[in-house]
């Protein structure tokens, strides 16, 4: 029986060869995923307000943001503007004018996020800064959105958020402001920083995947 | 193909240093063991049916009679395949973009029987029929997440093989085998759905 323990020395070595695939041979860094409210019409919105800055997700003490003149807002709120115009959404400087808002995170850090999904599948809840309802409207303090779906993704370091949030159907006895389009976008990093191309070609991804966004019904 | 090369030159190192000490006996009289190298393709299911090499299958029984032997049996298998970009529509809200590498990892083991035409013969046709457990891995792969499902199910796996003994001194030979294996494991990964894994394959290696 000894002759046979190089054997089984070898078999259990093999035991747990699973040969990984080569991720490599992904063509793609990026992947996209979306959800909506499906019973929302997305045609019988018009108009839409959009902020010229990119909110951070961290764990500062006080929110931060891409400003309005650094490349990466231009280029991602210029991508988001040029699908909306396509499917008949119109822009407006005044939130209290749009029907539509629509609010642009960038996951700098995950700790502060994935904490939060853990136990509670709406994640936002605790992270002050996120999107609080008094940006839209100076009379919605102590607002917060709601989701018709749960967020089930835990979100990865250099992600982009993009929501939709019905401004035009925000509860105020509820004082919720429903979000209906969730898109969300990881692998745009490149050395650590924002592929920006990478980035836009997933906003437009993320349109395409979503052809029920359209100002009129089809 | 790197690892395939690297898990044989292993096997041949090891059995090169067994051999030497097999030479004269088997490693256990009226009884016999298996490694062999195999090569796998999955059927009746398009999620990862490129077929590959990256397996191995271990073997060893005991011939209770002269024609009939009992025994033990473990192998295990990777079969991979690259799906381009598309758009998965995981139900009828949420769409998911990527590229991704699929993955079947299956451990199949249990009790193996074995019935041979020919005793202690240069040349040892047998039939066989391993019954057992499996386990099975189906994952996904993306640049950032794996999706995976992990399954228990049951495995059958008839065989037909050889074992060839080339030198009349010693029980050492060779030994190659087809199979067909079933195992009723049912998974899910995202879109895609695995209800019973088919196989059909086969393993070379070495008797002793």
């Amino acid at each position: 029986m000894k002759k046979a323990i190089p054997i089984l020395i070898m078999a259990v070595t093999f035991i747990a060869c699973q040969k990984e695939p080569d991720l490599n041979e992904l063509s793609s860094d990026l992947i996209v995923y979306t959800n909506y409210d499906k019973n929302r019409n997305f045609g019988k919105y018009s108009t839409y307000a959009i902020p010229d800055s990119i909110l951070l997700l961290d764990d500062k003490a006080k929110p931060t943001y891409y400003s309005a003149d650094d490349p990466r807002t231009v280029a991602i709120v210029q991508a988001i503007n040029s699908e909306m115009k396509t499917r008949g959404y119109i822009r407006t400087e005044s939130t209290a004018d749009a029907d539509l808002g629509i609010q642009v995170s960038y996951v700098k850090d995950t700790n502060t996020i994935v904490s939060y999904a853990t136990n509670n599948p709406y994640w936002w809840y605790g992270y002050d800064y996120y999107w609080p309802g008094s940006y839209w409207s100076p009379y919605w303090w102590g607002w917060g959105p709601s989701y018709a779906y749960p967020i089930s993704y835990t979100y990865t370091i250099g992600s982009l958020i993009i929501e939709i949030v019905a401004l035009e159907d925000a509860n105020a006895a509820t004082k919720k402001i429903p979000v209906i389009w969730t898109a969300y976008m990881a692998g745009i990093l490149s050395s650590n920083q924002m592929n920006l191309n990478r980035t836009v070609a997933g906003i437009y991804q993320a349109f395409e995947q979503s052809p029920y966004i359209l100002a009129t019904v089809q | 193909m790197k690892n395939t090369i690297k898990a044989l030159s292993i096997m041949l190192l090891i059995t090169s240093m067994v051999i030497p000490s097999t030479t004269n006996a088997q490693i256990l009289k009226g009884g016999y063991f298996n490694v062999d190298w195999q090569f796998n393709a999955p059927v009746s299911n398009d999620f990862a049916n490129v077929a590959s090499g990256w397996g191995m299958n271990f073997e060893g029984g005991y011939y209770i009679i002269p024609q009939m032997s009992l025994g033990l049996y473990i192998s295990y298998h990777t079969n991979n395949k690259y799906i381009g970009e598309q758009v998965l529509h995981l139900n009828s809200t949420e769409s998911l973009y990527a590229d991704q590498q699929h993955s079947l990892y299956q451990v199949p083991f249990g009790m193996a029987a074995r019935w041979r035409f020919i005793e202690e013969g240069m040349w040892e046709p047998y039939i066989g029929v391993k019954l057992g457990a499996m386990y099975a891995r189906m994952e996904s792969n993306t640049q950032v997440y794996t999706y995976y499902d992990k399954t228990w199910g049951f495995n059958v796996q008839p065989e037909l093989g050889l074992t060839i003994y080339p030198m009349r001194m010693t029980r050492t030979g060779l030994h190659i085998a087809i199979y067909y294996n079933y195992s009723t494991n049912k998974s899910k990964v995202l879109t895609y759905n695995i209800d019973g894994y088919n196989n059909i394959g086969f393993h070379v290696g070495l008797s002793f």
